[in-house]
């Protein structure tokens, strides 16, 4: 019995969790802001990493948004929530992360990894041992990549390409933590497995 | 919710469970209605036909719990249950006839999909198997960790979104805007015609072989994989090409200039054509080559 309620539960948790948006919607729209930023040439006395940063926003935006899907789908006494989840200040200091050998990922960006980081490891053990040993291998190689740009920005802090790169390939590992998560999520979260 | 999911199991007419091994059954079904599949491990092959009807055939593993086959108004349901994910024996060959037109939603662990002459939308996720389908301009969706991806299409305009982590991308004929994306896996794009394409890998090798249109927009990006693009027909775009560390050889354009002091990268932007649409490549390591 208990096991037939839990069976209904995850049904309609995923149900719940599936008609969430994975987009944030935040209570004003900071898209303008944002392709002011990407669009306009920098101003004197700025750098490109101003656009970076207002593209760190958007991924804060998406991770927290993701971090509230995935804290529904595993919270047992999950209560119905709006799909607009509120978003996260917005705050990007020097603090302990390393973006680049000059600048840091603020600590939301952190909080928001690190939780999906651990999200993703629960994940990991529905797998298979070839499976995990795939996205675990996977995971390295952008880490690994990440180390790379890092090391080139160090010598070259001002390049455009390598901040491009680095600031695409911190997204990428989100992707890829979200998409495994979706992935398994869907395919083993139901009551038929 | 809760209402959603009552509505739904009462809305159900139908619905048959069936615990044998050989299967063979069949629903009648709305002509481009959504047929959404999950199967553990082993098989589904969906192929389209033109009666009005969803007919399922082919083997059940012994460990499989039961064969959930049910419509609810136009959209049928397939799905096979296993007591527990690894049991021995929950391996299924399921071969499915859909109308034509119908829409598939279709998950997977480690089964294999093949798909051939259905023309709706398809969303498709699958932990390893591999998966090999037609598109025919309705958009697909196809997310994998370590399966490899087989598309073909018709040159119909349409969406495709892409992603792999491990598993190679290989697509043929598809039109319109195609967004791909892996971590280690290759991604091959040839004989196609878009509007917006974008691929992306961190470590994979990425081929480009097909036209861009007018207005149109490429970007590729990888960290540490080759880049080979080839236009078909003719090309009119802004290029804006950057590698960090890696060559550059283009049959057309500029010479790259070397950018960078720490390293052996290049940079080659030019304009051929009227320069309508925007070509932007971007690699830290890969080398790169562009042609037409």
């Amino acid at each position: 019995m208990n096991e037939e309620n839990n069976r209904n539960f995850d049904d309609e948790l995923m149900a719940a969790a599936a008609k969430l948006s994975t987009e944030v919607t935040p209570d004003r729209d900071l898209w303008p802001g944002i392709e002011q930023a990407i669009t306009q040439p920098a101003r004197p006395g700025r750098t490109a990493w101003n656009s970076v940063w207002a593209q760190a926003a958007a991924v804060v935006l998406l991770v927290a948004g993701s971090s509230g899907v995935t804290y529904l789908a595993v919270t047992e006494d999950a209560s119905p929530v709006s799909p607009v989840a509120e978003g996260p200040t917005l705050v990007f200091e020097q603090a302990s992360a390393q973006f680049g050998s000059m600048y840091n990922l603020g600590p939301d960006y952190q909080d928001a990894r690190r939780s999906l980081a651990v999200k993703i490891d629960e994940e990991l053990t529905r797998l298979t041992p070839e499976e995990r040993a795939e996205v675990e291998k996977n995971i390295e190689l952008i880490r690994t990549a990440i180390e790379d740009i890092n090391a080139a920005l160090a010598a070259e802090p001002n390049n455009e390409l390598l901040q491009k790169l680095l600031f695409n390939t911190y997204r990428e590992e989100l992707d890829l933590m979200l998409r495994v998560d979706s992935i398994a999520s869907a395919a083993m979260r139901r009551g038929d497995i | 919710m809760m209402r959603v999911i009552t509505l739904t199991f009462l809305g159900a007419f139908g619905a048959t469970c069936v615990a044998a091994e050989e299967i063979n059954q069949s629903l009648d079904a709305a002509s481009d209605g959504t047929v959404s599949i999950t199967n553990v491990a082993g098989m589904v092959d969906v192929e389209g036909w033109s009666r009005n009807q969803v007919e399922i055939t082919g083997e059940l593993g012994d460990d499989v719990d039961e064969l959930i086959f049910e419509r609810d108004g136009d959209e049928i349901e397939i799905k096979v249950k296993t007591k527990r994910r690894h049991s021995r024996d929950i391996d299924s060959e399921l071969f499915i006839k859909v109308p034509g037109a119908s829409s598939l939603e279709i998950h997977t662990v480690s089964a294999d999909i093949e798909i051939s002459d259905v023309t709706g939308e398809q969303s498709i996720e699958s932990v390893s198997g591999d998966i090999t389908t037609e598109a025919h301009n309705s958009d697909i969706s196809i997310n994998s960790v370590s399966g490899d991806l087989g598309i073909s299409g018709d040159k119909k305009s349409m969406r495709s979104r892409l992603s792999s982590v491990s598993g190679d991308v290989d697509t043929e004929n598809l039109s319109g805007e195609i967004d791909v994306e892996s971590v280690s896996g290759d991604l091959v794009v040839v004989n196609g015609v878009f509007d917006r394409a974008a691929l992306g890998t961190v470590n994979g090798d990425i081929v480009f072989h097909a036209q861009l249109l007018d207005d149109g927009r490429l970007d590729v990006e990888t960290v540490n994989g080759g880049v080979d693009i080839e236009f078909a027909g003719d090309i009119s775009a802004r290029f804006d090409i950057e590698t960090f560390n890696g060559d550059i050889r283009n049959c057309f354009g500029p010479e790259a200039v070397r950018v960078s002091k720490y390293a052996p990268g290049y940079e080659l932007k030019f304009t051929e054509g009227d320069g309508s649409g925007r070509v932007t490549i971007e690699t830290l390591n890969g080398d790169l080559r562009l042609c037409k």
